[in-house]
């Protein structure tokens, strides 16, 4: 399959961009941008929680780990593997943290010590789409938790929303993934998992919750979300994603939160 | 706010109401706590009125009117270890010590004039507003034993809660410690339950809760209806800090 990425991300206003605490990873590489000819593609994006401290740190070990590990998609047990696996690389990290902190003269400070105890919170959603093959037709799978969104249109349509699919359901307090890890059947009943089929031309979205959100208003107006969203970074549309943002945050119509989207056409 | 309440017998009323400021602002900064720093998501201005109504921080930042959060949590006067229970992994609780932050000392200053404090407030917001517009609806919390002694705080208060940002009116909560033995109440709907007529002034001068901090009210436990207001009585007063959205709370998955 040809697939065409490009990926977008900008902070809240008055953020940095390294201060963004979304995380995306994009197959083969974890770069993803530009056009690929492969037989299976992935995409991880990752949202750390704002009142996490080292949120976009965890993130970024979500996305990675999800990223190239083994498929996480097929069954929950197999995410919860790959979870684990990020888990106890966080802890480790953490420790290394601790003492680069001490040897660089920046001792964790007080405003630190509880946040690092609490752990880091991120929601994650896997997305992977594979082509066709001995008969067996192109398909996709997806796994999440919390509100990161993956979006399938298909002849201005949308034909997928998952894991969330009513504006109403995002709140301040989605289902995350903690960095002290958690219990396995706790954590399984929050996996959600769907797929299906895809066809040539369909594009997916995925996108962090401000988007996402603003997303599901616009459809189930009856609008076509995905038009801005199709042509951004083309000759088709005038703005940059960032002031595509920032306008739909003056407006009131997108929550001003780190907004990430990751674009993927298919042909 | 801070009142230096003046002391009397039996409990310290003042080292009450400084323990709740401090933690307040300990609350705040954990909450807004980002690698190596701070975000200024929030401006603090803390007044003390006792004897004279003035700027209350202690050590780097005693003067100052209003300062942004990553220098409060930058240059508390001093820090304290105190001890904290803590679970010990096989169901019971073990000491373990933690640093404290300490901002703002106790006062035993006599007078109580609310009323001055609360139009410093109304001016400090107001002039606020005028360079933040769209900012988050500013938030005065009064922390005292209600007694005012410069005359009825109801028409300063009444000017805060006039003024308003583009996203809602400014919010003036309060606290009230009092040494009399009642039971304690937080974010009542009515008068009918407060002991004294000072616990009923403050009441009545509170903001009601917006629609989000009454949400998050309830799902503490807490009965709430329209009426419900941003009042505390000897009651713990840092739950207030929950109510601030910076955005998607961390708790882990249950």
């Amino acid at each position: 399959m040809l697939a065409n990425i490009a990926s977008f991300s900008v902070p809240k206003r008055g953020s940095a961009q390294q201060e963004c605490e979304d995380s995306t990873w994009v197959g083969p590489d974890g770069l993803g941008a530009g056009e690929f000819d492969i037989n299976r593609l992935r995409i991880v994006v990752a949202d750390g929680a704002s009142e996490s401290l080292l949120a976009g740190r965890w993130a970024r070990r979500l996305t990675s780990t999800f990223g190239t590990g083994k498929s996480s998609t097929r069954a929950k047990p197999n995410f919860i593997a790959t979870y684990n696996t990020a888990v106890d690389a966080w802890a480790k990290e953490m420790d290394e943290y601790e003492v680069e902190r001490e040897e660089r003269g920046s001792p964790i400070q007080w405003y630190e010590e509880p946040g690092l105890a609490k752990g880091a919170h991120s929601t994650v959603v896997v997305v992977e789409i594979f082509d066709g093959k001995q008969g067996i037709p192109p398909f996709w799978r997806a796994a999440a938790i919390g509100d990161s969104c993956v979006f399938q249109v298909r002849n201005e349509e949308l034909v997928a929303s998952f894991p969330i699919q009513e504006e109403e359901a995002f709140s301040f307090s989605p289902s995350l993934l903690s960095s002290r890890g958690g219990e396995n059947d706790v954590i399984r009943r929050h996996i959600g998992l769907t797929g299906g089929a895809w066809d040539h031309e369909d594009s997916f979205y995925i996108v962090t919750d401000a988007l996402a959100a603003w997303f599901l208003r616009i459809a189930r107006n009856g609008g076509h979300p995905w038009e801005p969203l199709r042509d951004m970074n083309t000759v088709d549309f005038d703005l940059d994603f960032e002031s595509w943002v920032n306008a739909q945050r003056d407006a009131g119509d997108m929550h001003d939160d780190d907004t990430t989207l990751v674009r993927v056409d298919l042909y | 706010m801070q009142d230096q309440i003046g002391s009397g017998e039996g409990q310290r009323k003042c080292d009450v109401v400084a323990d709740a400021l401090n933690r307040l602002l300990f609350e705040l900064g954990i909450k807004c706590a980002k690698e190596e720093g701070v975000r200024d998501y929030f401006y603090v201005s803390v007044i003390g009125y006792g004897i004279n109504v003035a700027p209350a921080l202690a050590g780097p930042l005693a003067g100052r009117e209003l300062v942004p959060l990553s220098e409060i949590a930058a240059s508390p006067a001093r820090l304290e270890t105190r001890s904290k229970k803590v679970p010990d992994g096989a169901g019971g609780l073990v000491d373990q010590e933690v640093k404290f932050p300490v901002w703002v000392d106790p006062v035993a200053n006599g007078g109580t004039p609310m009323s001055g404090a609360l139009n410093r407030a109304q001016s400090i917001v107001s002039t606020w507003l005028m360079d933040h517009p769209g900012c988050f609806p500013p938030v005065v919390l009064n922390l005292t034993d209600g007694e005012s002694t410069d005359g009825d705080p109801s028409f300063p208060a009444d000017s805060i809660r006039q003024l308003s940002s583009s996203d809602g009116p400014a919010l003036l909560f309060n606290l009230h410690v009092s040494s009399d033995s009642s039971a304690a109440i937080s974010f009542p709907d009515s008068e009918e339950a407060l002991a004294n007529q000072f616990a009923r002034t403050l009441f009545n001068i509170s903001s009601t809760l917006p629609d989000g901090m009454r949400t998050y009210t309830q799902q503490q436990g807490i009965p709430v209806s329209d009426g419900t207001r941003g009042f505390v009585f000897n009651a713990d007063v840092t739950s207030i800090i929950q109510f601030l959205d910076i955005g998607t709370r961390a708790s882990d998955l249950r």
